[in-house]
């Protein structure tokens, strides 16, 4: 068979410090086609993508771009090429109207005067080809993402981009949204581009791709024609080990109930949301992004205030306007994104974990008492079993997955901790870590406290949970518990469009 | 999608908004003292606030990029003085020439800062608080504590005095170059994008760094230029002239709609911004106000405009929440 | 904990003494000891004695620069002292004008510095989304503006001799009264910063305003009560300034914002927040104060200091870029 080749890379490996993020991977796409591009997060896709867009510089391995060797030195040199990506945030000037945002870098001008007629009109072709519903001299900031998306394909299309990436463009986007970019891919497709998609969701692989390379732990697993491999084979590809070897669920009977939310709303964010944790319980909170999980949750700890509805912790209804009350109460919330909002990256471990108990250790409330500060901070990141030399080591300077530990300690210094929130705790957490912090969460349950998780990953959720909430726009659409869910259950539950569901006892 | 919020069409031309300020405020003027807009008051206020319009353009670049220059009276004193002692100790009367090497000296001082903030690393404000030292010291030091009297400079003020041309073709000239460049060229276009997004700028191919430098070099040009015409103008240089004068610059372009965050800012907002805060303080006395509360008034109205600015853009946020669909 | 290592995790402080020679508290004391031996070279006039006479026109900023300093180690600035000092001082000359005895003026002064700091807080915590310089520079603005109708055209204000006044600018032995109060301002702060929990918190907020917030921490009643603070110092200059000076005009306190920003910014505290200490900063102000009368001794052109300042100030915040540029190379190598 005479394969029209247009991108090929050959055992591409790199290296960040200490992680080998891609390890002798393949990859080839053929003129016009679709080519998923699938995997776990912390496969590798992304640094892949970066690779082929010039922003990594590969240890090793070729890149061949129609048959001849290529290398690029920076994004330019890949723009040039035709190779244009778009981000699942786009990178935009939120400021600047969108024919500018299409443009910048490569304006049309003619004496060195830019022809703004000639490019609005230019820009109003390139939407008009997508379908969108907006102006070009609209503001990007005042888009959507699905419409912001819509503009960097119509700046890759400016630039004559003859390979388009699309970095998990479905993720942000509602169901009709997603729809509208099925049908802009198709005519890409149409139009003789080609397209490398990356995304989690099974659904976009299916309706879009012709075929499907697997990522597995920075290794390339393989190359399938979507249509002949079935999903169950897929899935084995990309998690490529037994569900239950990777989470120690303990069986703990469940106790009286810990938490309880009801009927919490935020204009905008969710409505009427109604859950509750027990003792011993770990609890899922699944759905898309942008379903209002993690808005539900920091509206329950006080980072945010709900519009209305209630909070009880053990019964006692709470009032809470700010992170402290919830805290006090033993609501412990570990935030989604450690760098930015679960720890001080460049203080040392000890002090990050000691940060919300100051006060309590404090000499008289006032003066901090650095010695019972110290002795607290190593006995709960070695509970955690931390791999760091000294509690004075900078966090920035650990892994994503000891910094998660270090979050875990933090939370776990505060004595009266009830009922933990873990948001996402194992994002961005390598395979062995990840592993730690199940066990974590496995040994809190035994020990009594309520957990609730939120994930967006169905391995995780299915292995550790004993029941799962499933939240879709904002509202709470299902609750299922562990042995009698399945993936399809949940996805259908997350993509449900309308919620009149009441939570079931028991 | 296409029907806009009041709201939104407000904030969308903000240009227009100041406008709009622009005519009530003379309007009222005009009622309470019906002679505010003469000829002459008009050629006065122009007059009065030429080196701030000058300066506020290059502070517009300056602030596109997201940063601040507090150096600016300072290099305008040091570029002035070294033009005013040229002409008292007849070195030179050449009234182009002298422009020239004030523009050039202030050029320089503004690529230092440039150069120190952009490859540096140093956050403007520090950087350009060391240079707001410095040369305001060069200036004293240079003088050696003496001044360039009206009788030293006596030829050169024939260009900036009352009645002559010279301030307003300056000024005119900087404004017409100054609206083409930053609309219709890739050089104005960079500082825009520069300060919108520079993580974007650097994947678009521009080059961040050079774009900083060159936003604090045009700073500079303009703040070396407006020395030598405030010896014009004011027929003297002292090495503390204008002093403390930059934050009404800063004050000019935030009225002006110029975010400190960088990427929004036009001409046009700029020199409103400016003509909002000259004509104010020309207009208080005229309307039975003690000149004395001129400050007290500029002061309220930025803080007023800036507060203004953060509950329309919260309301507009809420607005925009209500509609969502989640 | 199960699957545990058993990995032991070091609680020891790392030896200190080392690390503290080479930071750059040490390589102020250094320069300030350098200072010490210019200022000798230089002018014969140069000694214990008469520095002491000649500081205490130059100590009444410095009781900003520890307000400061908690400010700019929050990640903010405030850029509207200078007219704080302005404002309390002119309404602290007519108060004792008026016939109020020496404590009520003194309350005066620091009472409209405390207001006019909370103003600020007040402000910047309720528009969150501006930067703090703006709102300081319209407060910059609007307080000297109210001193300056408050002056009417005259433009200044004598202070008549009030009883206390005085004494304020008298001496202990040697030392001038207000390096007394100095002194003890920089030892209270110091413990506020380093040894209670507020401390901490100011420098939580400044590494990571998003993660102090999560950790329970109320950054915006934080920041409040350092406008406030900073405000409330404003004030003590005030009177310092008022003791040495007999009275205030529209310029008095210009431009002492900056000198007090360029103190704490010599001093290593990074104007991004949560980096640097009181220590340095206290240094680098006596720094600058014997460079100052080291070279009004000498007669030279004493608007020299200024470049010498900013010239420091520059060096001093390249230092890191041009070290770790140094680095790199080597590392290269």
């Amino acid at each position: 068979m005479t394969e029209d080749i247009i991108l090929k890379l050959e055992g591409i490996t790199k290296i960040f410090p200490g992680v080998r993020a891609l390890d002798r991977v393949h990859f080839e796409l053929r003129r016009g086609e679709v080519h998923a591009l699938m995997g776990e997060n912390g496969a590798g896709k992304s640094t892949f993508i970066k690779v082929i867009t010039g922003v990594h510089a590969a240890e090793e391995g070729k890149m061949y771009l129609d048959g001849r060797e290529v290398h690029f030195r920076g994004p330019g040199d890949a723009r040039d090429a035709g190779i244009a990506a778009v981000y699942q945030h786009p990178t935009s000037y939120p400021e600047l109207s969108v024919t500018e945002n299409i443009f910048i870098g490569h304006q049309l001008s003619r004496g060195g005067i830019i022809q703004w007629d000639e490019m609005n009109k230019r820009a109003e072709e390139l939407l008009a080809g997508l379908h969108a519903g907006f102006r070009v001299t609209e503001e990007m900031g005042a888009l959507s993402v699905a419409q912001q998306q819509m503009v960097e394909i119509a700046k890759a299309l400016s630039m004559n981009a003859r390979i388009i990436i699309l970095d998990e463009p479905t993720a942000a986007l509602s169901r009709t949204e997603s729809e509208e970019l099925y049908h802009i891919v198709d005519q890409l497709r149409e139009s003789g581009i080609s397209v490398i998609f990356i995304s989690h969701r099974m659904e976009d692989m299916y309706r879009l791709a012709n075929r499907v390379t697997v990522f597995r732990d920075s290794r390339y697993i393989g190359t399938y024609e979507v249509d002949k491999i079935p999903e169950s084979d897929l899935i084995k590809a990309m998690v490529g080990r037994e569900i239950t070897d990777m989470y120690p669920k303990p069986e703990v009977k469940p106790g009286k109930e810990l938490l309880r939310l009801e009927k919490l709303s935020r204009t905008g964010y969710f409505e009427d949301v109604s859950l509750h944790v027990r003792a011993g319980e770990i609890v899922g909170l699944t759905g898309l992004v942008g379903a209002g999980r993690t808005e539900v949750m920091e509206a329950a700890c006080g980072i945010t205030r709900a519009d209305s509805g209630r909070v009880y912790l053990e019964g006692r209804e709470l009032t809470i306007r700010r992170p402290a009350d919830a805290m006090k109460a033993g609501l412990i919330l570990l935030p989604e994104d450690r760098q930015k909002q679960g720890l001080i990256l460049s203080w040392g471990l000890g002090r990050n974990v000691t940060l919300p108990i100051r006060r309590e250790l404090a000499k008289g409330g006032v003066f901090n008492d650095e010695k019972k500060e110290r002795e607290i901070a190593k006995k709960h990141l070695e509970e955690v079993d931390t791999k760091a030399v000294s509690i004075f080591d900078p966090v920035s300077f650990l892994s994503g997955g000891n910094q998660q530990k270090v979050v875990v300690a933090k939370a776990l210094a505060q004595k009266n901790m009830k009922v933990i929130v873990m948001d996402e705790p194992t994002k961005g957490v390598d395979v062995g870590a990840k592993a730690e912090i199940y066990m974590i969460m496995g040994e809190l349950a035994g020990r009594g406290y309520g957990i609730l998780m939120i994930s967006s990953e169905m391995p995780e959720t299915l292995g550790m949970c004993d029941r799962i909430y499933v939240m879709c726009k904002g509202r709470v659409t299902g609750c299922l518990s562990r042995g009698e869910v399945t993936q399809e259950e949940i996805l259908s539950l997350a993509m449900e469009k309308s919620a009149g569901w009441k939570e079931e006892r028991g | 999608m296409n029907k806009k919020s009041f709201w939104k069409k407000i904030t969308d031309s903000r240009d227009a908004s100041l406008v709009l300020v622009l005519i009530v405020l003379l309007a009222v003027i005009e009622i309470l003292s019906p002679s505010f807009l003469s000829f002459n008051n008009v050629r006065q206020i122009f007059l009065n606030n030429a080196l701030t319009l000058l300066m506020a353009l290059g502070m517009l670049c300056v602030m596109l990029t997201g940063g601040i220059d507090i150096s600016i009276t300072s290099i305008l004193a040091f570029a002035g003085m070294t033009v005013g002692l040229l002409q008292k100790y007849d070195v030179l009367h050449n009234t182009l020439l002298l422009f020239v090497i004030g523009a050039a000296i202030g050029l320089c001082c503004g690529m230092l800062n440039g150069i120190v903030i952009a490859k540096g690393k140093v956050a403007p404000i520090i950087c350009t608080m060391g240079f707001m030292y410095i040369w305001r010291g060069m200036a004293y030091v240079i003088s050696n504590n003496a001044w360039a009297s009206g009788k030293d400079v006596s030829g050169f003020s024939d260009f900036g005095k009352d009645g002559a041309a010279g301030p307003y073709l300056i000024l005119l000239a900087a404004y017409i170059l100054f609206f083409i460049v930053m609309r219709w060229t890739r050089f104005g276009r960079r500082f825009y994008a520069v300060g919108s997004n520079k993580e974007a700028a650097r994947i678009s191919g521009i080059n961040v760094a050079r774009t900083i430098a060159a936003a604090y070099a045009v700073m500079g040009l303009l703040a070396g230029i407006s020395g030598a015409l405030s010896v014009s103008i004011y027929a003297s240089a002292q090495p503390n002239m204008q002093y403390g004068k930059e934050m009404d610059v800063i004050a000019a372009c935030v009225i002006g709609g110029i975010s400190m965050n960088g990427g929004r800012g036009s001409v046009a907002g700029t020199f409103l911004g400016a003509m909002i805060i000259a004509i104010i303080a020309k207009a208080l006395p005229l309307v039975g106000i003690d000149a004395i509360t001129q400050n007290l008034v500029k002061g309220i109205i930025i803080l007023a405009v800036v507060s203004l600015n953060v509950f329309t853009q919260r309301a507009i946020n809420r607005q925009n929440l209500g509609r969502r669909e989640i | 904990m199960a699957g545990k290592s058993g990995r032991a995790i070091s609680a020891a402080p790392k030896d200190g003494l080392r690390s503290r020679i080479l930071s750059w508290e040490g390589a102020l004391v250094l320069i300030f000891l350098a200072v010490q031996i210019f200022g000798v070279s230089i002018s014969p006039n140069y000694n214990f004695t008469n520095v002491l006479r000649e500081m205490p026109k130059y100590l009444a900023e410095i009781f900003m620069l520890f307000g400061m300093a908690c400010i700019l180690i929050l990640g903010d600035i405030d850029i509207s002292v200078g007219s704080i000092v302005c404002l309390s001082a002119t309404m602290a000359c007519f108060a004792g004008n008026a016939g109020a005895p020496f404590p009520v003026v003194v309350l005066v002064c620091l009472g409209i510095g405390l207001l006019c700091g909370m103003v600020n807080g007040f402000l910047a915590i309720k528009l969150q989304e501006l930067p703090t310089m703006i709102i300081t520079l319209g407060t910059q603005i609007i307080f000297r503006g109210i001193a300056e109708v408050t002056l009417k055209s005259g433009g200044s204000v004598s202070m008549e001799d009030v009883a206390g006044l005085m004494q304020m600018g008298k001496k202990l032995g040697p030392f001038p009264l207000s390096l007394f109060f100095v002194v003890l301002t920089a030892v209270i702060f110091s413990v506020l910063l380093n040894r209670t929990v507020f401390g901490r918190e100011l420098y939580a907020v400044g590494a990571n305003k998003t993660a102090a917030y999560y950790a329970g921490i109320e950054v915006q009643k934080d920041r409040f009560i350092c406008y406030s603070l900073l405000g409330g110092l404003a004030g003590v200059c005030g009177i310092f300034l008022l003791a040495s000076l007999y009275g205030a005009n529209t310029t008095t306190g210009s431009g002492f914002e900056m000198e007090v920003i360029a103190m704490c910014v010599f001093g290593g505290i990074a104007t991004t927040g949560g980096k640097g200490n009181l220590t340095g900063a206290f240094i680098a102000a006596f720094v600058i104060v014997c460079i100052r009368i080291a070279l009004g001794q000498r007669n030279i052109n004493t608007q020299l200091i200024l470049v010498i300042i900013g010239a420091m100030l520059i060096i001093s915040v390249l230092l890191p870029t041009i070290s770790n540029g140094l680095r790199a190379k080597k590392q290269k190598r």
